[in-house]
């Protein structure tokens, strides 16, 4: 029966059907590599400029565009105030980012959210219906909602 | 074997691929990266490359991702597929072939996963005109990495088994 087995084994490996059954050595580097690239790859997409395209400050008061800002050198340092009828905000615009500095509302928590700066990140005054949230232009083009593969 | 024993055969392993992956593509994959699949339907092309060799296991691909789009119906999908199709069935032939005393099964399988996605982003990005869609290649790479690991071991096993059981078939 052994030999059986053997020559079956034997005419197998004529046609060229080898490989190994277990995990060597180099699969488990391949697999460390790969992540390990592919983690660095995610921090250079996650803070390199691969994301930065045209950022802009969306306003929203009461679920209505309110005003758009656009960031720039002459913007820096900038203060707004927003008088509407759920409340009262001040922004502060940074470089490239922008905080809430002042509200009215009763626990703050817009203020003490601080700086955001990447696009998709927000800050809501819920009491006063105010929104501030960071757009990018390259992001809504990379909005496609299904690709089938 | 005899030529219509072949043909049939592959014709089998073809339907075996596409019944896959149409099951797989009512799984629903529950991570963040849009378009991840399991990729079981890979299980019997690697297969296939192992024991038909490399123009069996080219065409079974290609015609199992000619006849998903013709089963779903979509076409646009289609260039997708075929590319990473090709381009894992080639890379995992070479690697198979040339480096079998290194990688074994598992490390082939992650190979054709990483190319497949590879192959599939350059597709995209050719076609939507946005170079930026390679910032999904770490997310797909790392998601492969488990798909191909599971794929090649089942490979591992499917293989020996045909081996064993189906010798007389395939000298």
């Amino acid at each position: 029966m052994s030999i059986f087995k053997y020559m079956i084994k034997k005419l197998i490996d004529k046609e060229g059907m080898y490989f190994m059954t277990k995990m060597t050595k180099w699969d488990k580097f391949l697999i460390i590599f790969i992540i390990i690239s592919s983690l660095i790859g995610l921090y250079f997409v996650k803070y390199s400029a691969f994301n930065e395209g045209q950022k802009y400050i969306v306003v929203e008061v009461n679920g209505e565009e309110y005003k758009k800002i656009s960031f720039g050198p002459n913007m820096v340092g900038k203060i707004i105030e927003f008088n509407t009828d759920f409340g009262h905000n001040v922004i502060e615009i940074g470089e490239e980012r922008v905080r809430v500095i002042e509200a009215d509302c009763p626990d703050k928590l817009d203020v003490k959210q601080g700086w955001i700066s990447s696009p998709g990140e927000i800050i809501v005054c819920l009491p006063n219906r105010f929104v501030v949230q960071i757009i990018s232009v390259n992001e809504t083009e990379k909005d496609y909602d299904y690709i089938s593969y | 074997m005899n030529k219509i024993k072949k043909i049939v055969f592959l014709s089998l392993l073809v339907s075996l691929g596409l019944a896959l992956n149409i099951i797989e593509s009512t799984i629903p994959v529950p991570f963040v990266a849009p378009g991840a699949k399991l990729g079981l339907s890979n299980i019997v092309v690697l297969t296939t490359l192992v024991v038909f060799g490399f123009k069996a296991g080219f065409t079974v691909a290609v015609l199992k991702s000619l006849s998903f789009a013709m089963a779903t119906g979509s076409f646009s999908g289609l260039f997708y597929s075929l590319s990473g199709a090709i381009l894992s069935s080639i890379v995992m032939y070479i690697v198979y072939k040339h480096f079998n005393n290194y990688f074994s099964l598992i490390g082939v399988s992650i190979f054709g996963a990483m190319s497949h996605n590879f192959a599939q982003i350059a597709v995209a990005s050719i076609i939507m005109e946005n170079i930026k869609i390679f910032s999904y290649l770490p997310v797909m790479s790392l998601v492969s990495l488990f798909t191909g690991y599971f794929v090649g071991l089942s490979s591992i096993f499917i293989s020996k088994n045909f081996e064993k059981n189906f010798f007389k078939i395939i000298t």
